[in-house]
């Protein structure tokens, strides 16, 4: 099966080293604290934030920090089969807990000890790199919503197929097989906070490719000033400055 | 969600009984109504409505299936309707399967009729390959991702909007194929019908506060209703469904007087959903 055609264009129409088409857009949800939409290509991801705010669950509650909690979901029509069950399925509960573990590293928590910050990410259009969008759109969604942070993080995927390092493996490239690389990291204090990874690969074309996932971040952290700067603005000129 | 004051509650329904709502509208006018299709780029049609703060997602996806034995020239159509939790944390885990029934049945017995498929808001036999053996299955989801009361009016327009917006494909069936096995359906050709949406009723919900009815509550208005009675209304002025909510027990005049206020109403909201629905065509048509 060929992913990268003699021309070296993938099925796409991309070359190996380019990212799809980033676009984001903040406050889409009135009613939520902070909020953000992220689109990588096809994969549409909406992010909504509230808190922080008073903890539900006494049991549960830090006295020392803020408690970090985060769903994710995706409906039924966001993939191209339909699925059944759209919450509580493990792929569900297992993403939630790496988007928490994530963001919790980041925010900084000990400025609000007794307090809860909630994450939703729901899927709204599913074709590869749902992780990096989720984590891309609560990064968003979070600076939305005011929430004190260390940096921003930004996520983004890599893959080796037909000897070629891809960048941003779309759904038909991630169903290959393949090894896919999915990397997050802190880029001003250039920390890797997520790093995961499924297939085989050799360690040196692993390093050559965790580069590459690191470099898509770079750019999506860039992609992400540019949007936030553009939205202070917005406020600014509103608030008649 | 933060609850409200007395006084503020003495001011919703003051403003009510004065025709002056606390957002400046009258007790008649709808939210500004933004359409947006083909959001969803992998569903075969879809739709994006906010009314205000509100906003819904509607999608059809078509899979290819066996038709009914009872109803061997039509296809199937289902309807189902979730709350996503980023409208609030009360619809996180479970929380949202109370509200997401009621609203899946509601709009269920508006659009899809009865079991012998007599009222369906749309023809299903445009949905049918081959008579008795291959036919289209729809299916129907709604999504609620931002809640300030009206949902159904939104998610009934959404509904409309995704339905107009979603292109069958055209199967061939290559003559002679067992019919009985899978058969090798042909889906190359790129050519697509379209659904007739003409027949799609909208829905209007009017809310009584005190002793006055309002279309398109907010949140805050929807709490101090008393009662709220939903009507589906198609072009030709006729009830598709009608639904009451709330504790309260209306006299029946009221009732009656209600549905023919929802029936003037109706009447701009469907041209104002139409056009909107068709600029929203055209918009996605230029991309």
């Amino acid at each position: 099966m060929e992913y990268v055609n003699p021309e070296g264009i993938r099925e796409d129409g991309r070359r190996p080293l380019e990212m799809r088409h980033l676009h984001a857009e903040i406050g889409t949800v009135a009613r939520a604290d902070g909020s953000a939409v992220f689109e990588m290509g096809n994969t549409k991801v909406i992010a909504a934030v509230y808190g922080p705010r008073e903890v539900q669950n006494r049991s549960q509650q830090l006295n020392d920090q803020a408690l970090v909690r985060c769903e994710y979901t995706m409906p039924n029509f966001s993939t191209g089969d339909r699925m059944r069950k759209p919450k509580g399925d493990r792929r569900s509960t297992e993403i939630s807990l790496v988007i928490r573990q994530t963001m919790e590293a980041c925010i900084l928590t000990h400025l609000m000890p007794r307090s809860q910050i909630d994450i939703y990410v729901q899927v709204l259009s599913a074709d590869g790199g749902t992780r990096s969008a989720c984590i891309n759109a609560a990064t968003l969604a979070l600076a939305d919503a005011g929430i004190p942070m260390r940096d921003l993080v930004t996520s983004c995927s890599a893959g080796y197929l037909n000897s070629t390092p891809l960048l941003d493996l779309s759904y038909f490239e991630d169903s290959a097989g393949g090894p896919d690389v999915t990397v997050g990291i802190l880029p001003k204090l250039d920390k890797v906070t997520l790093l995961q990874m499924d297939a085989r690969l050799p360690i040196d074309i692993f390093e050559i490719v965790v580069q590459l996932a690191t470099e898509g971040c770079k750019a999506v952290a860039n992609y992400i000033h540019e949007v936030l700067l553009e939205n202070t603005k917005q406020l600014e000129y509103r608030r008649g400055l | 969600m933060v609850g409200l004051s007395a006084g503020e509650k003495h001011f919703i329904q003051g403003g009510i009984a004065q025709d002056l709502r606390a957002d400046g509208r009258k007790r008649l006018t709808y939210r500004p109504i933004y359409v947006e299709t083909g959001v969803i780029p992998q569903a075969d049609g879809s739709a994006k409505v906010k009314m205000g703060a509100t906003e819904v997602i509607a999608s059809v996806k078509l899979d290819l299936a066996r038709p009914n034995p009872s109803q061997p020239g039509k296809g199937k159509v289902s309807l189902f309707v979730s709350c996503s939790a980023t409208a609030g944390p009360m619809f996180e885990g479970r929380g949202s399967e109370e509200l997401s029934t009621e609203l899946s049945v509601a709009l269920q017995r508006c659009l899809l009729g009865g079991k012998s498929g007599a009222g369906a808001a749309f023809d299903p036999s445009c949905l049918s390959i081959v008579d008795g053996k291959l036919c289209w299955d729809a299916y129907i989801d709604g999504l609620v991702v931002s809640a300030d009361g009206n949902l159904l009016d939104a998610l009934g327009a959404a509904i409309k909007a995704a339905l107009t917006n979603t292109r069958v494909p055209v199967a061939n069936v290559p003559a002679g194929a067992s019919l009985d096995e899978d058969p090798d359906v042909d889906l190359s050709s790129q050519e697509t019908t379209r659904i007739d949406t003409s027949g799609v009723p909208v829905i209007v919900t009017l809310t009584k506060v005190g002793r006055h009815y309002i279309v398109d509550a907010t949140s805050e208005e929807e709490s101090q209703m008393s009662s709220a009675v939903s009507v589906s209304i198609n072009k030709e002025r006729r009830i598709c469904g009608l639904t009451k909510r709330g504790g309260a027990g209306l006299d029946p005049s009221i009732i009656l007087d209600m549905i023919s206020v929802a029936s003037h109403v109706s009447e701009q909201l469907m041209n104002k959903l139409d056009s909107e629905i068709a600029a929203a065509e055209a918009d996605e048509q230029d991309i």
